[in-house]
């Protein structure tokens, strides 16, 4: 959408925006801020924005006090192969939904979006017992297929509203020169596609990454535990370690912002080369 | 053709999904003790292949640095006891009812448990007998008292872990400052002492703290209740919430808060930021455990007795054995069991853990070490040492405390009954005579 | 007006499903159509199996234990028909949290989409430093569920917290002030994090959506001389519909579902006023040892949001119909 720019809406443009980075970037000024503080400023009253001395020291004790980098290559591993395995079962089922008319698509949609109306609080029980028949229980292949399972459901539904709102004459003219339905999906939908699929693929990962309660019920190796999980360390009985907590937690949250930073390019060219062609 | 490639191409998602399922089996063969996978994975079962008996053990965090000590004994368990393999799990307070609770529906409860009560699973008869898996040696060494509050008509079901005990702490300087001497006595003197130091700070400092939180607001009631000359039972053990002490302690929690005295949130705020508050000294007087005080605090306090009655509050969480029928060999199980519980209350080990968590023991001999050999062992995360003193005064204090009534079937019931009772009557949407009498039919009517 | 009209059949064209061309094309061979009425399942395969195994097995043990006596300790003590969910209707609690929950789903879903699709619009724009922004947007989302709410917990506290450090040090509040006097407050306070981390999921879908309008269409409506609200309207509205509506009925799922938040700020607190559906039975089923009614009360939000989805699922089916 592009309008024709006086200068008052260019000023409530960038007032806007930068009204919300500041209220969105203010819960990591807190997070680096009070992590760099020492516990006397932490809880004072009327005490000063910034440290009076900052304690650069706390960012490095994380790595030493627990096993921060191998909860961080977990939750990588984690997220990453569910996200992976969502997509690879996720896309031929959008391509039906969307390109094909069969019957019991109606109810295979329905059921899709049914099973989502749980959370994964209410099933904790369920899948306990049932990774237990399975052997999963402790192991991040576990984790990686429920992720899976539970956004699948946001996968298929992101995608087919992707490749529905794609016209599908592309794909049969390329059917025409002679492609499969396999490499028409491939060659012609799923680069136009693109905007969609990245979309789903930044959903899924952070899902995944952010998945809380399953890992913790699940996973009981130290070794095996998730950053969202393995943070716990710095929130035991007697003492919560705030400093550390916060510390840990900004590193928890560089690697999304990588990955984001790595796709944003095809979202931006899914931009220039999107010509849906009608 | 077409529809061909589309076939292999399902297919090959299929594949790849399955052989993730079968493929990963080994994967998990990287959980940190294992020597046979399928243990491992499936750890209450037991039967794996080798000669082994596995025993899983679920510890509850005490501090930032639990996960450390109990890998450091599972080396030395395992190294001392080669039949045994020993997994240790760690979890924290905040999830270790719901983890606990899921693997009991799922029937995969551990072999031992540290938690904080019993009473439910005695019920539904899950656990062993603390006399089957104790060696007389361990019966000995456990504090008496702590032995038999761990008893429900006669049998012992479970072992304290550790004790601790609560009293009150007050940061003398600020009250001194505000032209109190001494530390508060009396419920009177609470007040008073609360309102000269807001008269005198003003909004900068938070004269009282208060904890009615779902976390732990049982522990405020016992505070109130119990030195109002009331609490959870009477004298015949039988349930008495709604007696007048019980009420007039509960409308007192209220006067606090209405007064102003206490910190913004007490129904959820937690007892852990209460307590770092203290030690960074803007807040002026609490209740809490004897090791509340952060080690760097400059803070300079004194720690008394609960004003009224003296009544602390003692907490003594427990271990306790669950029975497993589908064990293999029973008896090398209990042995096993048996030989944990050796291990573990060994003096010298026992007494080290305590220093590294900072509780009080629940054994004889450790207290009787403690009193004069802390310093030989390291506080948990740090190069500081025990202090002998320490565990002199407050094992001292330990026979002045009383305790929850875990052993009555109805306490988890009863423990969130009294918080809503508190935060409904501090919400002022009820009063607190209502409240408990409301609370006691339900319970005892 | 008759460009406008003409603007609002072209995405419907593009919409259409391509099927009815293809059945046309290929000839109605017996095995043929065989694999053709075969084919679709086959795609649908590893969704179904992957989602039957490992979401409908807990699923079913849900509403088993819903209908069952499970002991204090978890122990299954044999079925007690609708015992469970009597219990659950007589608390006054349950009230108040079933009406928290409409609320929370309604102020936070409503307005993480009107500020996700105004974000949207304008990261779409041409502006300096829009990269930025755009990576910006998604740091509430990147950030663990239950760091965001730790950290917001900090923030709102009223003694010690981050947010009247802030005002106190800028000038603007002279004595701190207590932003969570109340249990509203609280829970006004739950649905501002819910919105904070909800809005980035609305802006790239809205985001994504906008990339797939032609734009001529915009060059259509230039020549036509439509108005900036017109072209809001006409065109760029009724065009991200698709992506849209599937980020809202995901978001009301995902919302009504969620459970870090609301858990980690007030655990429900005080008094059980500001419990969700989710958190209220999680506080049940762990902290009161209430299993069987915790799935109780969860069958029922299933229910609701079931009712809630059937409704737009026949909405949509219809409107499908209808191209």
């Amino acid at each position: 959408m592009r309008t024709k720019k006086n200068p008052i809406t260019r000023a409530a443009l960038y007032l806007f925006v930068f009204v919300v980075c500041v209220i969105i970037l203010y819960p990591y000024f807190v997070m680096f801020t009070t992590a760099a503080k020492s516990n006397d400023e932490m809880y004072a009253i009327g005490g000063s924005l910034l440290p009076s001395v900052w304690n650069w020291s706390v960012f490095v004790e994380i790595w030493q006090d627990a096993p921060v980098f191998q909860y961080l290559m977990n939750s990588l591993i984690v997220a990453g192969g569910a996200t992976l395995l969502a997509i690879l079962c996720g896309i031929p089922a959008a391509y039906a939904l969307s390109r094909m008319r069969f019957k019991g698509k109606g109810i295979f949609m329905g059921a899709v979006i049914m099973s989502q109306m749980f959370s994964p609080v209410v099933l904790l029980v369920g899948i306990y017992r049932l990774m237990t028949n399975m052997g999963l229980t402790n192991s991040l292949l576990g984790l990686v297929l429920l992720n899976a399972a539970f956004n699948q459901a946001f996968a298929i539904w992101l995608l087919r509203g992707t490749f529905t709102s794609i016209s599908s004459e592309m794909e049969q003219a390329a059917k025409i020169d002679g492609c499969g339905t396999v490499q028409a999906l491939i060659r012609v939908l799923l680069p136009v596609a693109a905007p969609g699929i990245v979309t789903t693929l930044i959903f899924v990962f952070i899902n995944a990454w952010n998945e809380y309660t399953i890992a913790l019920t699940l996973i009981s190796s130290d070794t095996l535990k998730p950053i969202t999980v393995g943070i716990n360390v710095f929130y035991g009985f007697n003492f919560i370690k705030w400093q550390h907590l916060f510390a840990t937690s900004i590193f928890a949250t560089i690697p999304v912002i990588i990955l984001f930073l790595c796709i944003e390019k095809h979202l931006v060219s899914g931009l220039t080369s999107g010509g849906v062609k009608g | 053709m077409k529809k061909i490639l589309a076939m292999l191409l399902a297919l090959a998602m299929m594949l790849s999904l399955f052989a993730c399922g079968s493929g990963g089996t080994p994967s998990d063969g990287d959980s940190k003790t294992s020597t046979a996978p399928t243990e491992t994975k499936q750890p209450d079962q037991q039967q794996g292949g080798g000669d082994k008996t596995a025993i899983n053990v679920i510890i509850s965090q005490y501090g930032n640095y639990t996960q450390e000590w109990w890998t450091q004994f599972e080396k030395d368990f395992e190294a001392a006891n080669d039949t045994v393999d020993l997994n240790i799990e760690i979890v924290s307070w905040n999830d270790i009812y719901s983890v606990v609770s899921t693997r009991i529906q799922s029937k995969q409860q551990p072999d031992i448990l540290n938690i904080s009560g019993f009473a439910d699973y005695v019920n539904d008869d899950l656990l062993m007998k603390a006399e089957d898996y104790t060696s007389e040696e361990v019966q000995k060494k456990i504090i008496p008292s702590f032995w038999e509050s761990n008893a429900i008509d006669g049998t012992v079901w479970a072992l304290p872990i550790l004790a601790s005990c609560r009293s009150l702490f007050c940061n003398m300087d600020l009250l001194n400052e505000a032209g109190v001497t001494e530390a508060p006595k009396t419920w009177d003197d609470v007040l008073t002492a609360c309102q000269a130091v807001k008269d005198k700070f003003g909004d900068s400092i938070v004269p009282w703290g208060l904890d009615i939180s779902t976390d732990e607001g049982q522990a405020a009631f016992s505070y109130y209740s119990w030195n109002f000359g009331g609490g959870f039972v009477d004298a015949n053990g039988d349930w008495a919430l709604n007696s007048a002490e019980n009420v007039q302690a509960v409308e007192y929690i209220k006067k606090l808060i209405d007064s102003g005295y206490c910190n913004s949130a007490p129904y959820t705020d937690t007892r852990y930021p209460l307590q770092d508050a203290f030690s960074a000294g803007t807040l002026a007087m609490m209740i809490g455990p004897m090791n509340m005080v952060k080690a760097d605090s400059t803070v300079n306090y004194q720690s008394s007795s609960i004003p009224g009655k003296g009544i602390g509050l003692g907490v003594c969480d427990q271990l306790m054995v669950f029975k497993n029928d589908a064990a293999p060999d029973q008896d090398a199980r209990t042995a096993a069991i048996k030989a944990f519980f050796d291990f573990f209350y060994d003096c010298e080990r026992y007494s080290d853990y305590m220093v590294y968590e900072g509780f009080l023991p629940a054994t004889l001999d450790s207290s009787d070490y403690l009193a004069s050999n802390a310093e030989k062992h390291k506080v948990g995360g740090s190069d500081a040492t025990g202090d002998s003193e320490y565990f002199k005064t407050f094992c001292a204090q330990l026979p002045d405390c009383q305790f929850y009534p875990m052993q009555k079937s109805e306490w988890m019931d009863v423990r969130n009954g009294v918080i809503s009772a508190e935060q409904n009557v501090c919400q002022g949407s009820i009063s607190a005579q209502d409240a408990l009498d409301n609370l006691q039919n339900e319970i005892a009517g | 007006m008759k460009e406008s009209t003409k603007l609002r059949t072209n995405p419907e064209q593009k919409a259409e499903p391509s099927t009815p061309n293809r059945n046309q094309a290929a000839p109605p061979k017996n095995h043929a159509s065989l694999k053709r009425r075969v084919e679709p399942y086959i795609w649908l395969l590893p969704s179904i199996v992957m989602m039957g195994v490992l979401i409908l097995i807990p699923i079913i043990t849900v509403f088993q234990t819903s209908f069952s006596e499970i002991s204090k300790a978890g122990v299954f003590k044999g079925f007690n028909g609708v015992d469970n969910y009597l219990w659950i209707f007589k608390q006054a609690a349950f009230r108040t949290t079933l009406k928290n929950t409409v609320v929370w789903t309604v102020v936070v879903v409503g307005l993480s989409t009107i500020i996700g699709i105004v974000l949207g619009l304008v990261l779409n724009e041409k502006f300096h430093g829009r990269k930025i922004v755009r990576a910006i947007v998604v740091f509430p989302w990147a950030t663990a569920l239950i760091i965001q709410s730790v950290v917001w917990k900090y923030i709102i506290n009223a003694d010690y917290g981050a947010l009247n450090n802030l005002l106190y040090n800028l000038g603007i509040i002279k004595s701190y002030v207590n932003w969570t006097a109340t249990p509203q407050a609280f829970f006004a306070w739950e649905c501002f994090v819910g919105i904070l981390v909800t809005v980035p999921f609305v802006t790239f879908c809205v985001l994504s959506g906008l990339q797939s309008i032609d734009t001529s269409l915009y060059e259509a409506a230039d020549v036509d001389g439509a108005s900036f609200w017109d072209r809001l309207f006409r065109v760029t509205l009724p065009l991200l519909m698709p992506s849209l509506t599937v980020s809202t009925v995901l978001n009301i799922i995902y919302v009504f579902n969620s459970f870090p938040i609301v858990w980690t700020i007030s655990k429900g607190d005080p008094a059980d006023q500001t419990h969700t559906l989710v958190t209220y039975l999680y506080k049940l089923s762990f902290t009161n040892q209430r299993v069987g009614e915790a799935a109780a009360v969860s069958v029922v939000g299933f229910v609701i949001l079931a009712f809630c989805a059937s409704i737009y699922m026949v909405m949509t089916l219809r409107a499908e119909k209808e191209e």
